[in-house]
């Protein structure tokens, strides 16, 4: 009785009654606390309002730091990818409507749209060259335009493959060049619409350059589009880059947004957005070694056999086979960027180790994540807490964000560069 | 008119007598709808009861405010035996169709099963019962 009156006390103050917010740091590393899933009425929804960084700010930086902005006034920059010649290719984009298909989408939409995440992207590509004394890019070009929701991008010898989130796509790349206006060759389709609900793939090409992985999201926070809507995604694809044909490497995780190879192992490696609405601390996002075959448990367990029960039929044979991630960023920090520190040019503690972006948590309160993260490594393996390297993106009323970063590179000059989509810039790390 | 009539009327028709039927046909229509997403688990179903329940409580509102109006305004129809249970009794149905539509929010099978269904079928029987307070009450006026 006194829980179905706390229900209706809930429901009538629209309160978002629940669990405590952990602090983040109980929930790092191989073994997170994980409590138990609470099923809301009102579901917490946090955002910070989007406002502008004015002339001269910038995001603060970890002591022996820099941070200079490479390029302002983007639309909507999502990943950045460094070609061999030391030119930045910026890919400025943002993600197809999303269908209204239940009340709740409406307002979903409304609180985004508040976050600046309705942005729209240019979906091209913008090209970046040379440095200015006040740590500007010293040109800037439309590189490839066009494109359709593009994400990830990968060069293997003049091949530059672009993923659009409907299709992996090639061009012909001339080394120096500043635009391409040759039509894309179709790849490979990639699971796209009607329903295209976590749209970004990312992409990188193997160590020999014979394929190329791509990290293809969920078309749900927990199957609720239909399982149908889930065919071939949550998933890591294996493409053979001169076939096109794919496989899939590894599944069940929920929306791999960023696929990198750590350089001591060379094993495959990524960071996933896991699932939302069962508490402040569930389940954590994570950084994980990818394993061929494997199973990573969404959507039907998380953390290896942490079963979900909002998905029904339950496949208790899927879950046997779960294997848990490697590390754990904590809850909802949204982690939309990975990169490793080989060949950077920042001081000793960050020469081995990867950088993830934490574009930052919407249904969390207090926030969690805005910021750009170091996690040192030992042997190829995660060793640490995470070490803060970018933060100041939220005002220190946490009530508005300035930037939010997106995806991670290190340029041929060795500096950090960070895809700012709020900011609508790129900024770049460098020892001071 | 007779003193005891409603106020909000259209040509003489009480308009909450009038609309009260939407509200009950809409909120069985989604324990329907429920039913069928319990034994099937098609996510078609969750959103057509999702959406009935939406659309039963935009015109619960609007019933209640005119039914409020007559409550207000009529202290004779205030005075019968059955007003303040069957205005009770509608409160009641719209917190809890309210609820309903936030646990209908979810996403995946909790959507419904078993706290969806079961406050589904509560409304459907609260509103059966004030339905029939109110047709008592449009009995003794007419």
């Amino acid at each position: 009785m006194n829980r179905s009156l706390a229900l209706i006390g809930c429901a009538l103050t629209l309160a978002a009654c629940g669990p405590k917010p952990a602090d983040p740091s109980t929930q790092y590393g191989a073994n997170p606390q994980l409590p138990d899933p609470h099923q809301y009425l009102l579901p917490p929804m946090k955002v910070a309002k989007a406002s502008s960084w004015t002339k001269g700010e910038t995001p603060t930086v970890a002591p022996g730091l820099k941070i200079q902005a490479l390029a302002k006034g983007l639309m909507h920059p999502r990943t950045v990818y460094v070609l061999p010649n030391g030119d930045v290719l910026v890919v400025e984009t943002s993600g197809p409507a999303a269908p209204l298909n239940r009340p709740k989408d409406f307002i979903m939409s409304l609180v985004q749209g508040m976050a600046g995440a309705g942005a729209k992207g240019g979906n091209r590509i913008t090209l970046l060259r040379g440095l200015r004394a006040n740590g500007g890019a010293a040109s800037r070009n439309t590189f490839l335009e066009g494109l359709n929701s593009p994400f990830g991008v990968a060069l293997i010898g003049s091949d530059l493959y672009v993923a659009d989130t409907d299709a992996l796509l090639r061009f012909p790349y001339v080394e120096g060049a500043t635009s391409i206006t040759a039509p894309g060759v179709k790849v490979t389709d990639l699971p796209g619409g009607p329903i295209d609900h976590h749209w970004t793939k990312s992409l990188v090409a193997s160590p020999d350059g014979t394929k190329l992985y791509v990290g293809v999201g969920s078309n749900s926070n927990i199957t609720e589009n239909g399982i149908e809507a889930e065919t071939n995604r949550a998933a890591i694809w294996e493409v053979d880059r001169v076939t096109g044909a794919h496989r899939l490497f590894a599944t069940g995780l929920r929306n791999p947004t960023a696929v990198q190879w750590e350089p001591q192992t060379q094993a495959l490696w990524t960071v996933v957005n896991e699932r939302d609405e069962i508490g402040p601390n569930l389940v954590p996002d994570y950084l994980t070694s990818v394993k061929d075959g494997a199973f990573y448990g969404w959507p039907y367990s998380y953390y290896g056999q942490h079963v979900d029960i909002r998905v029904k039929p339950q496949r208790p044979d899927l879950v046997a086979k779960a294997i848990p991630p490697d590390y754990s960023l904590s809850s909802h920090v949204a982690p939309l960027g990975l990169v490793f520190s080989a060949g950077s040019a920042l001081p000793a503690a960050y020469q081995n180790g990867a950088f993830v972006a934490e574009h930052g948590s919407w249904d969390r309160d207090p926030f969690n994540g805005y910021k750009v993260v170091f996690i040192p490594f030992i042997a190829g393996n995660p060793s640490g807490s995470p070490q803060d390297v970018v933060t100041g993106l939220l005002d220190a009323k946490q009530k508005t964000a300035r930037g939010r970063p997106v995806g991670l590179a290190v340029d041929k000059g060795g500096g950090l560069l960070i895809a700012d989509d709020l900011g609508d810039t790129v900024w770049r790390v460098t020892p001071n | 008119m007779p003193a005891d009539n409603p106020r909000a009327t259209n040509a003489g028709h009480p308009l909450h007598a009038l609309i009260a039927p939407f509200p009950v046909a809409l909120f069985s229509a989604a324990l329907v709808t429920d039913l069928v997403y319990w034994r099937t688990a098609q996510d078609m179903w969750e959103t057509f009861s999702i959406w009935l329940i939406t659309f039963g409580l935009v015109v619960m509102v609007a019933a209640a405010v005119l039914g409020a109006v007559d409550f207000a305004l009529k202290p004779r129809l205030r005075a019968q035996p059955m007003a303040w249970p069957h205005a009770i009794g509608d409160i009641l149905a719209l917190v809890l169709a309210f609820i309903n539509a936030m646990v209908h929010s979810r996403d995946g099978y909790t959507a419904v099963v078993p706290t969806g269904l079961i406050l589904s079928a509560v409304v459907v029987i609260v509103l059966v019962i004030t339905g029939w307070m109110g047709d008592a009450i449009g009995a003794t006026r007419r």
